[in-house]
């Protein structure tokens, strides 16, 4: 878009739109990008929340869960997916990059000893919850499933590891190890993210050991804050199944909250 | 901030609002939600996320899907229903001084004059009839593609809604015209042109020989929606008198001025919203800009000079 004197004046820091730059960008697993960004001036962020970044040509922004923030710096990791990752992945340090954020709900961080799952490139978001659960003290245990070595980002600090073929930690999916990993580390509560399924199987062994869940969910996006109800997935409320949206009453959500498809 | 003048000033027949942008149902929630972006009591008006009598779920299968030049939505017409929006919604419009139009959706005629008689005990000014939603099973768009049961609907919500009554004509038809002129006869103060175009998009992945499909159907809007949107605002202005507000695919103030030459005396942005969501308050701006640049007097002189 063409932008103009007028159109400058009206973006003022209480608003969510920022025009800022690519500061870094780099390849840190054989399928994954680390960018970070810098923007005009410092804001808040919690872990899960996510921005939404304006992918040139496209209609529809992309969401990315926070990875690393600090003061005026955002971090993400994202894996070459289709046309908007491919987008962001042709970025270079220096370049504009408009996004909106923060958005969602995020983490809400008990001080309860903690298990954190991430799969794939769901590690990003998990990795931003270990620092702040470290900032504040709280014990915690960060495992993480890959399909193999080369998908594990070397900038991440894990606990434990597991890859579908053995290639690096212990072998076969993470969620054959759910039992035990609870079992050996007795968490208070788990966060996870990742594909679907390894959010329903964490959800559902979790409430076996009667431990709370907090899951941050994916779903493709249009607007970003609730208004367009693209994203909806079902809860249960007082009883009730009803429509929340992933992007404005998630992307986290209470494992037992969920109805599992 | 910049100082808007009122040489934006738009008149719809009675209707009178500060500027020609508005933004379309669907894409701007009820009140303002877009506050985080921009100030929403800049813009001419948002036209609200259809309200039915009882609140709806919406649909249960993919519900957006990102297309070339734009999207499919099938979200079903979800919403909070009229008797929430007037409790909840409302409030904060009055607060926050956001002009507004409400969209009416509704599946029988009762349905539709029973909400515009809601509307009109409360004072709501205008309203948007949706006839044209291409994703709900009944209703709706089938008023929106036959003259003469569109007619019989809007004269029955006329006789009960005395505000400035604008009704959204869907482009799945064979002549927007006729329909046009029987929502002009049956006393409209407006139309509003277009909606969502039909479309699917069949999602295709093949491992080893396996095919697997993702099939979205609902409504295709956004940039590439525009070009149908110009020839039936063209065709609509020499087929009715009453104002014509043009929607589809507006992105650039270059987009807007090319709707005010097609015919249209205001505007709405709808799927952009999605992408840029400060794109309306830009476009109010760069279109006194504009109008400034060229030395028009108003946005008035603009639509003349176009239009010659």
């Amino acid at each position: 878009m063409k932008s103009s004197e007028a159109s400058e004046m009206i973006t003022e820091k209480t608003k969510k739109i920022y025009k800022a730059k690519v500061s870094r960008i780099e390849k840190v697993s054989s399928l994954s990008h680390l960018i970070e960004i810098e923007l005009p001036f410092e804001i808040d962020i919690k872990a899960g929340q996510f921005i939404s970044i304006y992918c040139s040509g496209l209609t529809l922004r992309r969401p990315f869960s926070v990875y690393s923030h600090a003061k005026n710096k955002i971090g993400i990791l994202f894996k070459e997916r289709g046309e908007g990752t491919k987008y962001i992945k042709s970025l270079k340090p220096g370049d504009d990059i408009d996004i909106i954020g923060p958005l969602g709900n995020g983490f809400d961080i008990k001080n309860k000893k903690a298990l954190l799952i991430g799969a794939g490139i769901g590690v990003a978001p998990m990795a931003f919850l270990k620092t702040k659960l470290d900032e504040k003290g709280i014990e915690n245990l960060f495992a993480c499933g890959f399909l193999n070595k080369n998908e594990i980002p070397q900038i991440i600090n894990l606990d434990k590891i597991y890859t579908d073929d053995g290639s690096k930690g212990e072998k076969g999916s993470i969620l054959n190890y759910l039992g035990l990993l609870i079992n050996e580390y007795n968490p208070e509560i788990i966060y996870a993210c990742g594909p679907l399924i390894v959010l329903k199987t964490v959800a559902q062994v979790a409430q076996q050991y009667n431990i709370e869940t907090q899951v941050a969910m994916e779903k493709v996006m249009a607007c970003g804050i609730g208004v367009c109800r693209g994203c909806v997935i079902d809860i249960k409320k007082d009883g009730k199944t009803i429509n929340a949206t992933v992007c404005k009453d998630g992307p986290v959500f209470s494992g037992s909250e969920v109805v599992w498809q | 901030m910049a100082v808007i003048t009122n040489k934006l000033q738009t008149n719809l027949n009675g209707l009178i609002l500060k500027n020609p942008i508005m933004t379309a149902s669907g894409t701007y929630g009820y009140n303002n939600e877009y506050n985080d972006f921009i100030d929403v009591s800049t813009l001419g008006a948002i036209v609200t996320k259809a309200i039915s009598l009882n609140p709806r779920v919406g649909n249960k299968h993919i519900r957006i899907t990102e297309t070339q030049a734009g999207m499919i939505n099938s979200i079903g017409l979800e919403n909070v229903g009229i008797e929430k929006f007037l409790e909840e919604k409302l409030p904060v419009l009055k607060t926050d001084n956001i002009e507004f139009i409400v969209n009416v959706a509704g599946s029988t005629i009762e349905e539709y004059v029973q909400i515009a008689k809601i509307c009109n005990e409360n004072g709501i000014k205008a309203i948007e009839l949706n006839v044209s939603c291409p994703n709900v099973k009944t209703g709706c768009l089938e008023f929106g593609v036959d003259e003469n049961s569109l007619y019989e609907l809007v004269k029955a919500v006329r006789q009960e809604y005395s505000g400035f009554l604008i009704v959204k004509l869907t482009p799945n038809v064979t002549s927007i015209e006729k329909l046009a002129q029987a929502v002009q006869k049956a006393g409209a103060d407006a139309v509003s042109a277009i909606n969502t175009l039909k479309g699917s998009q069949i999602k295709i992945s093949c491992v080893n020989g396996k095919i697997s499909k993702t099939i979205v159907t609902g409504g295709y809007s956004g940039k590439g929606i525009k070009p149908v949107a110009i020839g039936a605002v063209m065709r609509l202005s020499k087929a009715v008198d009453i104002p014509i507000i043009g929607i589809g695919g507006i992105e650039t103030v270059e987009d807007v001025i090319e709707f005010l030459s097609a015919g249209a005396d205001a505007v709405q942005v709808g799927t952009a919203n999605f992408t840029h969501p400060d794109i309306a308050q830009k476009l109010v701006f760069e279109l006194e800009e504009y109008i400034n640049k060229n030395g028009f007097k108003d946005l008035d002189e603009l639509k003349k000079e176009l239009r010659k």
